[in-house]
């Protein structure tokens, strides 16, 4: 574990990423706190410009920018993990079945996989939500359903490779039941790639969330840093902060998350043991 | 805040706000201007209009369709009976005089005998009589509600049609616009299949432009009739209408004078109040006084809580609408009082309860304990879910803003939002709903535009734009049936005064805004709205300024 801290530390952005992370998580947290009730309440003038009487301005309704950002901390992470959590549960049920399995197994899971994988995955995620209807539910529900092909493919060529090593068949010899094998024996082995994708996985799920809320395919009873830009977008020329806050935020949270993900990666590849 | 710009040649100004009596204008309005032109000697004659049209223009068969972009481009082409000015009087058109006999049931209408079609052929009682009987009353949406007591036009010659009336109808007479009634040609569409006419789409009738051509997906192209009835009209050579699907693209072209001319939320409201501050454009809220439309909140009375009188008051006591229409429609609005457009002023009445109130929080909270809604340990009173209008921006800020309110009063709202097509079932045909937020076009007599809002026979499940709150009581539906066939105009206005007492008091709705929607337009051109109609005028009188 000290090992790992170790590499994971030798990469300077990793540290950096995780900062900033930690900084939003944070300030996630620290929301309902900070800004006790809901981030939708109009608190003071509208259009009121940063570093006046709020900090960070006040929006066309006269909300709190910095309490919207906050709580909308709290949603892109909640969403980013709870939908990555999701992907990531069902692409190592199917990708490890395929992969261990082989056989005509594989092939129906695989084409099923690749069914998903031919559409646009955004486009995906909008249909989805419009027809069940934006509530936060539906949207996890969508991202995880555009989500967790790529992973399932990855799963599958770790478990297709470790199926057939020496360790993995002495298991069968003893007559170890599959799902034991699965589970306690190729899993954590195949662990790391799949930890490293996820963690990338909460990025891409957050610019989703962000860019249905932008589209008014959010859910209207939750803050959420797309919903921030998207409602500010029509006052760019007016009002620029309320666009280039949660733009920052989200710029800063995508990048701070694929740093520490390059981190993971560093760190619990291998290869990179030795170094 | 900022002057009125003046024009070229000194123009005479006058502040809108005062003349439509837009109350507490505040910053978001100031710029809200429109501009009188000199009384030159001679009109410049000439120039190009470009229109901008939102959304897209599916047909130009005005006689069958009255969406908004179907009559702001097809409009060109036809005449109407009359014509009206801004406080809605009606004035002579294709019809130089009329009579409405002291029972009410015959209107006798003089046409104008200098009137030819595009085509060359003249124009008769006979286009009239086909008009209505088979057209408006065949195919136009609203047209047999206009003209549901026309037994038959009788012709006894060329340049008289008598229409005969089962009940007398006064509201028939603010029905004959050119764009709510265009007349269109016997001799082309007698025999023919009315919805299919290739007429429908190559246009032809008495109005100043004749239809050119239709580039689909580019451009329509309408140029001036020179055998117009008016004589010198119209002055333009050419109107040419375009669509553009970007609302930010529709407000960089006109801000470049690429295109002179939109209305009816062609340009966002924030964007409207930005480019009434240039110096070349000009944005007006004048030309929409017979539309009359309404804003509001509307409760379904058959479900509690809202089958509570004393609940719904609440909530009309709730908003505070100024702070709406100055912060939500950028100033675009007037603080709305009842079910009658304040526009339609000799029905309209103040005299009924104020919801506006600067104490309407206390107030709201005072009567909801009244009405049993006492506030629990966390301080709420009872959940309610929200629908919001899906029509846009200002919609969900309209939803952000209630629920907030609301919460005020210790009501936890959830807000939905749903597409257009599952909110109207969900209101007029599943009868789903708590509360939603919607508005309407009052039009020109609340016959017409108020009625189907209200009484107790509009309550048809599955049509939509009808009674959506359920509510009716045997008085108001009396008051309606009255007012309907009430030919002494004196009394008519007594019986809608009544009405609006009656309903503003039991609230089945908490009205918010009288809507004032801007058009932009260049100032190169003037004249541009020179009547209740607007942009859905003729257009005959527009002219290079």
């Amino acid at each position: 574990m000290r090992d790992f801290g170790r590499r994971f530390a030798r990469n300077r952005g990793a540290v950096i990423g995780l900062v900033i992370l930690g900084a939003v998580l944070g300030l996630g947290l620290a929301a309902p706190v900070v800004f006790p009730g809901d981030p939708f309440q109009m608190a003071g003038k509208p259009f009121e410009r940063p570093l006046g009487a709020f900090a960070l301005g006040t929006d066309m309704m006269g909300r709190d920018v910095l309490a919207g950002l906050a709580h909308g901390a709290r949603t892109s992470l909640l969403i980013g993990l709870v939908a990555t959590v999701i992907a990531v549960v069902i692409a190592t049920v199917l990708g490890g079945c395929a992969g261990y399995y082989g056989g005509r197994i594989d092939d129906v899971l695989m084409r099923f996989t690749e069914f998903f994988q031919t559409i646009p995955s955004f486009l995906f995620a909008i249909v989805l939500v419009a027809i069940l209807s934006p509530r936060i539910e539906n949207i996890i529900f969508a991202i995880a359903a555009v989500s967790w092909p790529p992973i399932t493919r990855l799963v599958r060529g770790e478990f297709m490779a470790m199926r057939n090593r020496e360790f993995v068949q002495a298991c069968v010899v003893l007559g170890m039941r599959d799902r034991a094998i699965i589970f306690t024996e190729i899993l954590p082995n195949a662990l790391s790639p799949i930890l490293v994708t996820g963690s990338l996985m909460v990025a891409t799920a957050i610019l989703i969330e962000s860019a249905l809320a932008f589209l008014g395919l959010g859910d209207p009873n939750v803050m959420s840093w797309g919903f921030m830009i998207g409602s500010g977008r029509t006052f760019l020329r007016t009002a620029w902060w309320l666009c280039a806050i949660p733009g920052l935020a989200i710029l800063l949270t995508v990048l701070a998350i694929n740093l520490v993900g390059e981190g993971l990666n560093d760190a619990l590849n291998p290869r990179l043991k030795h170094l | 805040m900022n002057e009125p710009h003046s024009g070229p040649t000194g123009t005479t100004r006058r502040n809108f706000l005062r003349t439509t009596g837009l109350a507490t204008a505040g910053a978001a309005t100031a710029s809200l201007m429109v501009r009188r032109p000199a009384v030159a000697a001679e009109p410049k004659r000439g120039g190009t209009l470009v229109h901008l049209i939102q959304p897209e223009v599916p047909t130009l068969a005005t006689y069958m369709s009255t969406s908004s972009p179907v009559s702001q481009a097809g409009t060109r082409a036809y005449a109407g009976l009359l014509e009206y000015d801004f406080d809605l009087n009606p004035k002579p058109s294709l019809a130089e005089s009329w009579k409405v006999s002291d029972d009410g049931l015959t209107v006798t209408f003089k046409l104008r005998k200098d009137v030819v079609f595009h085509d060359g052929k003249p124009f008769t009682s006979a286009d009239v009589q086909f008009g209505v009987m088979e057209v408006l009353k065949g195919v136009h949406p609203r047209g047999p509600g206009s003209f549901r007591e026309v037994t038959r036009v009788e012709t006894p010659d060329a340049h008289t049609a008598v229409f005969r009336l089962g009940n007398p109808a006064p509201y028939m007479l603010m029905a004959l616009s050119s764009y709510e009634s265009p007349i269109v040609p016997k001799h082309l569409f007698q025999g023919s299949d009315l919805r299919n006419s290739k007429h429908a789409n190559e246009p032809v009738g008495a109005g100043p432009y004749k239809f050119v051509e239709w580039k689909r997906g580019q451009y329509i192209r309408f140029d001036r009739f020179d055998k117009y009835f008016k004589k010198g009209q119209p002055y333009l050579d050419r109107i040419v209408q375009r669509s553009i699907a970007d609302s930010a693209t529709r407000t960089a072209v006109l801000e470049r004078g690429e295109a002179h001319l939109t209305g009816f939320g062609g340009v966002p409201y924030s964007d409207a109040k930005a480019l009434g501050k240039l110096p070349h454009l000009t944005v007006t809220t004048k030309g929409y006084e017979m539309f009359s439309t309404l804003t509001w909140l509307e409760f379904n009375t058959r479900k509690p809580p809202f089958d509570n009188k004393k609940v719904r008051q609440a909530i009309a006591y709730a908003m505070d609408r100024q702070w709406i229409i100055d912060n939500i429609w950028f100033g675009f609005g007037k603080v709305a009082t009842g079910p009658i457009n304040s526009n339609l002023k000799q029905f309209y009445t103040a005299d009924v309860r104020n919801y506006q109130v600067p104490d309407g929080l206390e107030l709201a909270n005072r009567l909801l304990d009244e009405a049993g809604h006492k506030r629990n340990g966390s301080g709420v009173r009872f959940e309610l879910v929200h629908d919001l209008t899906p029509y846009g921006e200002e919609w969900q800020r309209f939803g952000e803003y209630v629920k907030q309110r609301l919460d005020q009063l210790g009501i936890k709202v959830t807000l939905r939002y749903e597409d257009v097509a599952t909110w109207l079932r969900r209101v007029y045909t599943d009868l789903d709903f708590q509360m939603t937020s919607n508005w309407l076009h009052g039009f020109a007599d609340p016959v017409i535009g108020v009625h189907r809002n209200y009484h107790s026979s509009f309550i048809k499940k599955g049509t939509v734009f009808v009674n959506g709150t359920g509510w009716s009581s045997p008085r108001t539906d009396q008051l309606m049936d009255k007012a309907a066939v009430e030919p002494d105009a004196t009394k008519r206005a007594a019986l809608y005064k009544e009405l609006q007492k009656l309903l503003v008091e039991e609230a089945p709705i908490a009205w918010i805004l009288e809507n004032k929607f801007p058009t932009v337009y260049n100032n190169k051109f003037a004249d541009v709205i020179a009547g209740p109609l607007g942009i859905l005028e003729t257009l005959d009188q527009v002219r290079l300024a």
